[in-house]
């Protein structure tokens, strides 16, 4: 039972984890990682009851799991490698998607699961076996989208993400929404979710379009 | 793994994936069979396979999906000479994005990595690209206005 505790007691660090997105985009009170894995899970579960065949659960777990190598490996994004150190160059910045070379991208991908797998392999060390492979597998299937529920979820956890971009534009008039147009208009290939994305975009941008 | 009528793969991408479907079945004899399969101590053994090691369930469940792929595989031809000036799926292409300037090859669901530069024939970006030639500038409409100017396009 001892590890069971160590265990919660670390992962209940991501309450109080700020996503470091939001705070790069200097976001007031910027959400933790526990609160965006709150609602992606709740959104990947209500948006599953529209798919066909498809393994509720596993994307549940998935959906819970998905960030707890956080606990060690931090938050990332894909500003890290290019960040200025000014808040006004930051600013700046915020306003472009950060595009890398094809051999960057592939490097990037490659030290960010690595170093994610590592910190996940620490934190469920003392699990259970069964546990621990369960949590493993299921991470796997995220991060290499090797079931259609672990596919579907890559893309949910993104979409929490751009809706809680889209709130704090409305609230802070930030952080600028051309890069998350650009980037949500390459990544997100599923019908379902791209009929949300319409669907946000009538909500937030109805009254007052974004100009950057 | 939900059924699908088709998946587009590449050439490469179909591969890889007739490649793990191969291992991991392998694996699942010498796993039945209670040995210890000397893949294991092969340099070329992609990590992610160990979890199969230790997980028949899990090795199950991706054998299924990859046999369910292979079925329903459609490979991506690559096309004409004639052809080869047009952006269609497989087609690499690099592109102007406002000052900004990115490359982009164009696959089917399956294999879309767009943080590793591969973006999917349905996605909005994808979509409006196929059937574009060099020197085309597309527009791509969301409530930012977005112009992709295509600057290169091959075939690998």
């Amino acid at each position: 039972m001892k590890d069971f505790v160590d265990f919660f007691h670390e992962i209940g660090k991501l309450k109080g984890n700020p996503r470091r997105g939001w705070v790069i985009n200097s976001i007031k009170n910027p959400e933790s990682i526990a609160e965006h894995t709150f609602r992606a899970a709740i959104m990947a579960w209500v948006l599953s009851k529209k798919k066909k065949n498809f393994n509720i659960e596993k994307v549940l777990k998935i959906a819970l799991i998905h960030d707890l190598c956080e606990v060690y490996a931090g938050d990332t994004t894909p500003y890290d490698s290019v960040l200025p150190r000014t808040k006004k160059k930051r600013a700046e910045m915020m306003k472009t998607w950060p595009r890398f070379s094809n051999s960057e991208k592939k490097r990037m991908a490659r030290e960010k699961y690595n170093k994610e797998k590592k910190a996940l392999e620490k934190l469920i060390s003392k699990l259970p076996a069964d546990l621990k492979k369960e949590i493993k597998n299921l991470w796997l299937d995220y991060e290499g989208g090797l079931t259609v529920e672990g596919r579907f979820f890559r893309q949910m956890d993104r979409l929490e993400d751009f809706l809680q971009s889209m709130e704090y534009w409305r609230k802070y008039k930030k952080p600028p929404q051309g890069p998350w147009w650009l980037w949500a208009r390459e990544h997100f290939d599923d019908p379902i979710l791209l009929e949300i994305i319409r669907e946000m975009d009538n909500k937030f941008h109805k009254h007052k379009k974004p100009r950057i | 793994m939900a059924e699908r009528e088709k998946f587009y793969l590449t050439k490469k991408g179909l591969e890889e994936f007739k490649k793990e479907y191969e291992t991991l079945k392998g694996l699942r004899i010498a796993k039945t069979k209670g040995e210890v399969p000397k893949i294991w101590e092969s340099e070329d053994l992609n990590p992610e396979y160990l979890s199969f090691q230790e997980d028949l369930t899990f090795l199950e469940t991706r054998i299924v999906g990859l046999e369910n792929i292979l079925k329903n595989a459609c490979l991506i031809e690559r096309p004409s000479k004639k052809k080869s000036n047009v952006i269609s799926l497989g087609a690499t292409v690099r592109v102007k994005v406002g000052e900004e300037k990115d490359e982009f090859t164009i696959v089917g669901t399956l294999e879309a990595k767009p943080s590793l530069g591969k973006i999917s024939n349905e996605s909005p970006v994808g979509m409006a690209l196929l059937g574009h030639k060099v020197g085309d500038e597309v527009l791509i409409s969301s409530p930012i206005k977005t112009i992709y100017k295509i600057n290169k396009i091959k075939y690998n």
